[in-house]
């Protein structure tokens, strides 16, 4: 009645349709799996500096102003990782307002949390990896400036969603021998 | 000729028309779902394939991901997909760096793939400094792994792509139902 060719079609489209529906279902429970991570963050420290070229690619970089932050960072992150979780995308960033922007948000620390046993991170005196500069060339006008640190877990499979935990405020002081803003 | 006319005398004409309509209809079908989810997502192409190893290890190549625009201003940490203007590549990075103007709501944004040591300026256009909101493709939002690994090898061996398609003509004209 049905010859093998028939058979091995309705074989394979049953198993695609059964692996979309398991890829769904898995997509939409694993964001609703609890998790209690904490974290402390301290900032210790914020200097300001400027004169020197930091990026190659921006002409305007040797005159900027470059904020250098001092913070401690304690977070056990352990309880996110669950059988959907391929990796944590740990990050942190500083906000501000500026009197032109309405959002300034920089990345100041990333790290990749590959595994439970890399989960408990333990930051001491540690500096930013990224600079963190202003979109004009000085820090003058910059108001209520927010520190953060954001989880992003990468699953398997499924979908991507941000977790941003507690926040610190942050004063970000002018250079010592500030640059003028022209 | 003789072909035809042999096939003719086998399956009749209406089989065969009926077999070419149902083709048509696979492919135009196929074509409607992807417009309609371009229109759904605000993308051009709501559904793309990895092909660099930069954001390694959370994407690898032939990882396939799915893309939503929408019309929402970009969030740092997010992982987008973007095109500069004179590179034909979209790229998958994620955003290190943003800046929204209060009057005009314009966003300036910075991206860096997790592989890599430095941030993107110098994968975009000469003299550019930062990405605008208009040259993000989309935001990656769903992940589905190895299951674009087709796509890599019909680009590396393009008689792939030939052989598949001449063996799904010839497969569709001679089942019957």
């Amino acid at each position: 009645m049905y010859n093998f060719v028939q058979r091995l079609s309705g074989v394979t489209s049953f198993a695609m349709t059964t692996l979309m529906a398991l890829v769904v279902v898995i997509s939409l429970t694993t964001p609703l799996i609890p998790s209690a991570p904490t974290q402390t963050l301290t900032l210790l420290n914020v200097h300001t500096t400027t004169g020197r070229k930091m990026d190659v690619h921006d002409v305007d970089s040797k005159n900027a102003e470059y904020a250098r932050l001092t913070f401690d960072l304690d977070a056990d992150l352990t309880s996110m990782f669950n059988w959907n979780t391929k990796l944590l995308y740990a990050f942190v960033t500083v906000d501000y307002l500026t009197d032109d922007f309405s959002t300034n948000t920089v990345v100041i620390w990333d790290r990749l949390v590959k595994s439970k046993k890399q989960a408990k991170l333990k930051l001491r005196k540690h500096h930013n990896k990224y600079l963190l500069r202003n979109f004009a060339r000085t820090f003058e006008g910059v108001s209520g400036a927010n520190m953060t640190l954001h989880v992003n877990p990468v699953p398997y499979l499924g979908i991507m969603y941000d977790t941003p935990l507690d926040s610190i405020g942050v004063v970000i002081p002018r250079a010592v021998k500030p640059v003028e803003n022209s | 000729m003789e072909f035809m006319a042999q096939a003719n005398k086998r399956f009749g004409v209406r089989t065969l028309l009926v077999q070419g309509l149902t083709l048509l209809n696979v492919l135009t079908s196929a074509f409607m779902i992807w417009k309609g989810l371009s229109l759904f997502t605000n993308s051009e192409s709501p559904v793309v394939v990895v092909l660099s190893g930069s954001m390694e290890p959370a994407y690898h190549r032939g990882d396939i991901l799915f893309l939503h625009n929408g019309y929402s201003p970009i969030d740092v940490g997010e992982v987008v997909v973007y095109k500069v203007k004179d590179k034909p590549i979209p790229i998958v990075h994620r955003v290190l760096k943003v800046h929204t103007e209060t009057e005009t709501g314009r966003q300036y944004l910075l991206t860096k793939g997790d592989n890599n040591p430095i941030d993107d300026r110098g994968l975009y256009s000469r003299g550019q400094l930062w990405i605008d909101r208009s040259e993000i493709i989309g935001r990656v939002k769903g992940f589905v792994p190895y299951a674009g690994m087709g796509t890599i090898w019909m680009n590396d061996y393009p008689q792939l792509k030939t052989a598949l398609l001449a063996s799904l003509c010839v497969l569709s004209l001679f089942s019957n139902e």
